[in-house]
């Protein structure tokens, strides 16, 4: 291979202060390393909480609002154009359910961004075991979707959530109501919903979230069990959750959904504001410190070569002197900016991963969460190394710059 | 006038700080091909603004300045830095060696920006010329481990790789002992007498000035006379 004369001189340069070189790549290290480990904390514990939050909460939640009674009827009976006012109006004593549930999913499922459709039936309850009764809901799902969806599985703490599809009368209980009414998996509990009767179901498996309220109240059942609990038929559904391909175009999908179906559909931002803002300011937290830290970096590369060409200026002039133009120069300052770039980024890369593995075996050990939620996502590091040599070079081209308008004459003359 | 190597019309030059003087009036200069020329004079004359404006490295001055028979005043710096790498081989009073280097390296770096030879070739035209001044043996240490007589005798064969039509000194032997001074010039003489190249120096040293094919005798900006 050809190397370049220009590349002869940057790397001879480079090698030639080695101390200052290395020095300057760490700093780029550095700069990439934190970079990556900043990135990877941040999204880690980004995915923990909205994995947190979405282990309850589907991107979008479509039931049916309750109605209050208004005019429309009365005007299409009349056909006048008399102005109707209802005094004391009342809900609607219509059914709660979703009409034609499977034709509203199928339909639905058609919308490009949605990736998981599941029907629920939800019915409020009483839980009694002996002579304590507590209050709680039943949600009356397929474990099979609603694991995929909101991955119930790594809230277990015993049974398999599978037998909900093999016990008829099975019913997975959250862990405050097992504690509360002393159940074990196998013990028997009642369960009563207001309009049914009571049904004596089988706990199969106890879980935990890390949401107190959850696991004092929840429990999953067959979607048939829940609706034998309220003595409905097997067309009653009450919500059906969708979750996206991208949980951020939750409100406009919502929107569209709600047109298409008239159902009320609530996305995850209207029931999760608080999430959405800490999500935002983390951002910006990180999004600043990572700028400070390549803007250190650069600064310590800029230094060490302005220093460089402070030193090597009578070299410059010579250069000049026996034909190197202006561009030549920039090309050899920049090189050199270029390969401690490089070579920082490297090892930064590195550095950045072997930093975020030993972090996150930091033990946390609180609710769900065992150790340090830290992420190993491959863009950060392409990130990463693309902004670290990125302001290295900006940071070696001012001083690359000013090396190639050194006036040889005026160097040379003293 | 073809066998022109270097011509000036009515260069005139003025320093601006701290007060705008005249420091070269007039010049006009002809220097024919194989000449070896010589400028002197007192200090501050004018002689080495002179040089380094017919070296191109300066191009503030008014006037006009021909090499080998090509208008070069106006020309784009990138166009100047071409033509000196190509035509103009430069030695200065202080060898200027890059520190970093081995004197192989110092005398192939003009050639390999030229690109007009491999690697390999320019690497043994660098010998050839550092044998010319008997420091081939020294050829793979680094310059700054050389005495002053050396680094300024390979300074003079980085001059040289290119080839050059012209080749300018500014007090080229000024640092050098008296047995130094004699091989320079004597290698000078034969560089203008057998391979037909222009030289162009200025010097302090009157017995290497009376020993140059012509005298240009320099006093406050003007030619005295040539």
């Amino acid at each position: 291979m050809k190397i370049s004369v220009n590349t002869e001189i940057a790397l001879t340069y480079l090698s030639s202060r080695k101390k200052q070189t290395a020095v300057a790549a760490m700093g780029v290290m550095f700069g990439i390393s934190m970079f990556i480990f900043m990135q990877s904390l941040m999204k880690g514990t980004n995915d923990y909480f909205e994995k947190a939050s979405f282990s309850s909460t589907a991107h979008i939640r479509m039931y049916s609002e309750n109605k209050v009674a208004d005019a429309h009827m009365l005007n299409s009976f009349l056909k006048d154009n008399s102005e109707k006012i209802l005094i004391n109006p009342k809900q609607l004593t219509q059914s709660q359910g979703i009409t034609n549930p499977y034709g509203i999913i199928q339909n639905i499922k058609k919308n490009k961004q949605v990736v998981a459709v599941t029907p629920q039936v939800t019915a409020t309850v009483i839980y009694s075991s002996g002579s304590v009764n507590i209050n709680g809901t039943v949600a009356g799902v397929s474990i099979d979707e609603e694991d995929k969806m909101f991955d119930v599985q790594t809230n277990m703490v015993t049974g398999d959530l599978h037998d909900l599809n093999r016990v008829n009368n099975g019913l997975l209980i959250g862990k405050g109501v097992a504690d509360k009414l002393s159940l074990h998996v196998g013990d028997n509990i009642t369960v009563r919903a207001g309009t049914g009767s009571p049904m004596i179901m089988r706990v199969i498996g106890i879980f935990a979230t890390t949401i107190k309220q959850i696991d004092e109240s929840k429990s999953y059942a067959n979607i048939v069990q829940a609706q034998n609990l309220l003595g409905k038929d097997r067309s009653y559904v009450t919500d059906i959750k969708v979750n996206l391909a991208d949980y951020n175009n939750a409100p406009k999908v919502a929107r569209d959904l709600e047109t298409i179906t008239g159902y009320k559909a609530e996305d995850w931002v209207q029931s999760n504001e608080q999430l959405k803002a800490a999500f935002k300011i983390r951002a910006i937290i990180l999004n600043s410190v990572i700028a400070v830290i390549l803007l250190v970096a650069g600064f310590g590369i800029y230094n060490i070569l302005n220093m460089t060409i402070y030193e090597k200026i009578k070299e410059i002039a010579i250069l000049k002197a026996t034909g190197f133009s202006g561009g030549s120069v920039v090309s050899i300052f920049l090189q050199q900016a270029a390969y401690i770039g490089v070579m920082g980024g490297f090892v930064g890369v590195i550095f950045g991963f072997v930093l975020t593995f030993m972090v996150s075996k930091i033990y946390i050990g609180a609710g769900t969460l065992k150790y340090l939620p830290m992420s190993f996502y491959v863009p950060h590091y392409i990130e990463a190394v693309t902004f670290g040599i990125l302001t290295t070079i900006a940071a070696g081209y001012f001083p690359a710059r000013k090396a190639s308008k050194v006036d040889p004459v005026s160097i040379i003359r003293g | 006038m073809e066998n022109s190597a270097l011509k000036t019309k009515n260069v005139t030059k003025y320093f601006h700080d701290p007060v705008t003087i005249p420091v070269l009036k007039n010049i006009n200069l002809d220097v024919k091909k194989g000449e070896f020329v010589s400028i002197v004079g007192k200090s501050g004359c004018g002689k080495s603004t002179l040089l380094y404006v017919l070296s191109t490295m300066d191009s503030d001055y008014e006037g006009e300045l021909e090499i080998n028979g090509t208008l070069v005043t106006g020309l784009s710096l990138n166009a100047l830095a071409k033509i000196r790498n190509e035509s103009i081989g430069f030695v200065f009073q202080f060898h200027y060696l890059l520190p970093d280097f081995s004197c192989l390296k110092n005398v192939m770096i003009p050639g390999l920006r030229l690109g007009k030879y491999s690697v390999k070739e320019v690497e043994q035209r660098a010998y050839e010329k550092l044998k010319m001044f008997g420091v081939e043996e020294l050829a793979l240490k680094n310059a700054n481990r050389l005495s002053g007589g050396q680094q300024q005798r390979v300074a003079i064969a980085r001059a040289l790789i290119n080839d050059p039509a012209i080749i300018m000194g500014d007090e080229p032997t000024g640092n050098l002992d008296s047995k130094n001074t004699g091989i320079v010039f004597d290698l000078f003489q034969k560089l203008s007498k057998e391979y037909g190249q222009t030289l162009i120096t200025v010097t302090h040293d009157e017995d290497f000035a009376k020993r140059s094919d012509r005298i240009i005798e320099m006093a406050d900006g003007e030619i005295l006379k040539h």
